[in-house]
């Protein structure tokens, strides 16, 4: 019986080593073109592109030079660890001397292959991830001696079951309220897991100071990434789309690296802020975008219409799980001893989550809040609430989030969309309804 | 021989003058600095102003006067001189009461302690001795519209910044960090147990202190009238942890004469003086302990902060006071940090929504808004002005 379970449970059906090999190379091909494109696309919005964009330009390229150090350093013997989502805890992984990477996807094409294994009900997001196995197309996932996978959405907690028949795949079980009085504590025992496994993996052990020297880090990459936010907040000096790169290169980057070329970026931008010398025209309209994370490199499609589109928009906030969540939260320690440094690693992820996989009896009020927060910091004009089809827990959120921006009198617009090229004008014609919109508001 | 003396003490004189000036001088030149960086590294600024109080209020031992008669034994308090010699015209040597630990029984403060003077007077409230010319009620008067008074004006920011005791158990904290051991945390329960007693504390010491203070009860007699009896009005002194510790501090600095403070040992009672009794030191003993363990133990069930949490924090008083710590919603992300840092494990400032967020457990120290990583988010207002604000700590960590 037991065996034939064991046999039974391969959600992915065998293929020739021939077709995972021809449809490999060619998807493998067509996003390094989309990637070219998109990059082509971003510089032709933005003129005079600074050249330290150039840096992240070449790391954003998952089959190049970030590929090619994780595999030396691999060979030299680090352990790598993908995390699916932001809960998993990166400080640990940093502290026990292992590489951290992101590893979801956001290729087009892998969704179609996963269609073969599961529903097109199913979130593209989990399609494509599931596809992108099926043929190795991930250098990362393939890396990876270990996938972290935090339960948070459907999708995902049978995502780790497909992964599963390929390596080993270490749950995370966020609890869905965060402020019940066990939560906290469930939570810290996933960590304590999570922190024994790694140990265990990479066989170092996470001390006072490597955690230390982890956590402050990662207060670096936050304190930089927070200094290019808090530029997005005047005139737009970076277009949405080239900060949206280099926040998603930091997940799977050298994040001491990324931090000082995310430095050097800034360095250039303030200097352009007192040139007066700005991406756009400063009274674009300020669009922000929430809602299912937008993979580079086939999810810049809306980010490519937004500012590309006539009227203009120019993204200067965004709320995604892709984006800032969790990078913009720094690690709070009262005290540098091992239990209140575990606990302020544990609580970054689970309280300042805004996740909309938490609930509570007056909805994800975390969410809504930081959410109205950002609108006013960043003089949001409009908000693109971007939804994939299946993902169920932001869909369900727009229309409690659209009633109190109704009152507040900020437009939203739900943009449900696919992952698919297909309807790219459809796409257009909807975002270039609501731009017009919104300047004819601004206008006013 | 007395030329000699005499030139011995104009160099102590000398001496004590110059180490006045120097520590004024210090304390300017850090005010100053201060104001420079006016919000920069709270909790340094805090300990400073913590040391600085201490020093105030136990001036005495620095500037004297000394060896005045009536106080021979213990050296003079130099409130005759600093506040509230006279009152009302009279004389009012128990000096004006703040609400801090400034201890009765330690030589040389400046300012006494609220919950002796409360106790001292309640009963007999129309004595008027020969040492206190003000009549009792008026120090009644005096010593509960003071603490009335304060409570609105600072609030607990006497148990945060001011009290030496709370700088007691802070540099205890300060000790525990540098060794690098972990920190207990109270259930929430048992924190609220505490924060419930305060009051019953309150209560019950102030209805034996009436009781104490009849000395007798029909006829019955309770305590004689002897000098037991005179210590035994202020019950709540005799189980207080702050009075052996400034006791023993200043014996052990010289400041004060521990064999008078020991010798005046009574049996049943199990004292061992009245300056020392052995509840007190065995409470000492506790308090130190469980507040290296757990941050500000003692603050969470003092009646004192729970007196000052009454007047500021509760009722028609709470619209009144003047300092606030008060919240943004919107900012607010729930991230925990406010409630992981607090040293008194106050949880509203986590779980309300908005708005004023002033707990009575919260002594004020600010470390949540120091600590809080999202710009304005918590906020301290005076009188509805802000005055320092949680911020982007980040930014400051390396300039």
């Amino acid at each position: 019986m037991a065996s034939e379970i064991e046999t039974g449970t391969k959600y992915i059906p065998e293929m020739s080593k021939k077709e995972i090999e021809e449809l490999g190379s060619s998807i493998k091909a067509a996003s390094i073109k989309v990637i070219q494109e998109n990059i082509e696309r971003m510089k032709k919005t933005w003129h005079n592109r600074p050249k330290e964009m150039e840096y992240f330009d070449e790391i954003s390229n998952f089959f190049g030079r970030r590929e090619k150090e994780i595999r030396e350093q691999k060979e030299a013997g680090k352990k790598v660890i993908g995390y699916s989502c932001m809960f998993a805890p990166i400080e640990f992984i940093l502290a026990a001397g292992a590489i951290p990477v992101r590893v979801g996807s956001g290729w087009y094409d892998a969704a179609k292959l996963g269609d073969r294994i599961m529903p097109v009900e199913v979130c593209p997001v989990i399609r494509s991830t599931a596809g992108a196995k099926m043929i190795n197309l991930s250098p990362y996932l393939e890396l990876s001696d270990v996938i972290i996978n935090p339960l948070t959405c459907d999708g995902r907690t049978k995502l780790s079951e497909i992964l599963s028949d390929f390596k080993p795949v270490w749950y995370m079980t966020p609890p869905r309220v965060k402020d019940d009085p066990q939560s906290l504590s469930l939570w810290k025992e996933e960590m304590q897991e999570i922190r024994g496994k790694i140990e265990e993996l990479t066989g170092t052990k996470i001390t006072k100071n490597n955690l230390r020297s982890s956590i402050e880090v990662m207060q670096k990459a936050t304190k930089a990434f927070r200094r290019l936010q808090d530029l997005r907040k005047g005139p737009p000096v970076i277009t949405g789309r080239d900060a949206m790169l280099v926040n998603q290169t930091s997940l799977w980057d050298d994040i001491e690296r990324w931090t000082q070329k995310t430095n050097e970026l800034c360095d250039e931008l303030e200097k352009r802020v007192e040139q007066k010398n700005w991406a756009c025209p400063p009274d674009t309209s300020r669009v922000m975008v929430t809602g299912t994370p937008m993979l580079w490199p086939d999810s810049w499609k809306v980010p490519n219409l937004i500012e590309e589109s006539n009227p203009q928009g120019v993204l200067v906030v965004d709320e995604l799980c892709s984006g800032d969540r969790i990078l913009y939260d720094p690690v709070g320690v009262d005290e540098w001893t091992m239990s209140d440094m575990f606990d302020a690693v544990s609580e970054r992820y689970l309280m300042a989550s805004t996740c909309p996989c938490f609930t509570s009896e007056h909805g994800n009020e975390d969410r809504v809040n930081w959410l109205l927060n950002r609108i006013k910091e960043y003089k949001v004009d409009g908000v693109i609430y971007y939804v994939v089809r299946g993902c169920i827990l932001y869909a369900m959120e727009y229309a409690r989030i659209k009633r109190i921006l109704d009152r507040m009198g900020i437009p939203v617009y739900y943009l449900d969309t696919e992952y698919t090229r297909e309807d790219v004008g459809q796409m257009k014609t909807r975002i270039e309804a609501f731009l017009e919109m919104l300047e004819a508001r601004i206008d006013i | 021989m007395e030329r000699e003396k005499g030139m011995l003490e104009t160099i102590a004189e000398i001496l004590r003058a110059t180490i006045a000036v120097g520590l004024v001088t210090a304390g300017i030149l850090a005010i100053l600095i201060w104001v420079k960086n006016l919000t920069r590294k709270l909790s340094a600024l805090r300990l400073f102003i913590q040391i600085v109080s201490v020093a105030v209020i136990f001036l005495g031992l620095i500037i004297g006067p000394f060896g005045v008669a009536e106080w021979a034994y213990l050296g003079s308090a130099p409130k005759d001189i600093a506040i509230g010699k006279n009152i009302l015209g009279r004389p009012y040597p128990d000096g004006l009461s703040v609400p801090t630990f400034a201890c009765y029984y330690a030589s040389g403060r400046t300012t006494t302690c609220v919950v002796w003077q409360l106790q001292s007077y309640i009963f007999p409230y129309w004595e008027t001795s020969s040492t206190y010319l003000t009549t009792g009620l008026e120090r009644l008067a005096i010593a509960f519209g003071l603490l009335v008074i304060m409570s609105l004006i600072f609030g607990r920011f006497f148990c945060g910044w001011i009290c030496p005791f709370g700088l007691y158990m802070d540099l205890l904290t300060r000790l525990r960090k540098t060794l690098k051991i972990k920190h207990w945390s109270l259930s929430e329960k048992a924190n609220e147990a505490l924060r419930q007693s305060r009051y019953l504390i309150i209560a019950a010491f102030l209805i034996l202190s009436v009781i104490l203070g009849m000395r007798a009860i029909a006829g019955v007699e309770l305590v004689s009238e002897s000098e037991l009896g005179r210590y035994l009005e202020m019950p709540f002194c005799q189980v207080c942890p702050a009075k052996p510790l400034f006791v023993l501090v200043e014996g052990a600095l010289g400041y004060m004469n521990l064999d008078y403070a020991l010798s005046q040992t009574i049996g049943d009672f199990a004292l061992t003086g009245w300056y020392l009794t052995s509840i007190n030191i065995i409470i000492l003993g506790v308090v130190t302990v469980g507040s290296f363990k757990v941050r500000r133990l003692w603050c969470r069930i003092c009646p004192l902060g729970g007196l000052i949490a009454l007047f500021s924090r509760f009722g028609p008083f709470k619209r009144l006071s003047l300092i606030k710590l008060t919240k943004i919603e919107e900012k607010c992300t729930k991230c925990g940090i406010c409630k992981r840092v607090c040293p008194t494990q106050v949880t509203e400032i986590y779980d309300k929504k908005g708005g004023d967020v002033t707990a009575s457990d919260c002594i004020l120290c600010f470390r949540c808004v120091e600590m809080c990583p999202y710009e304005g988010c918590l906020n301290v207002e005076v009188a509805g002005k802000t005055i320092y604000k949680s911020k982007n700590w980040l930014q400051e960590e390396e300039e």
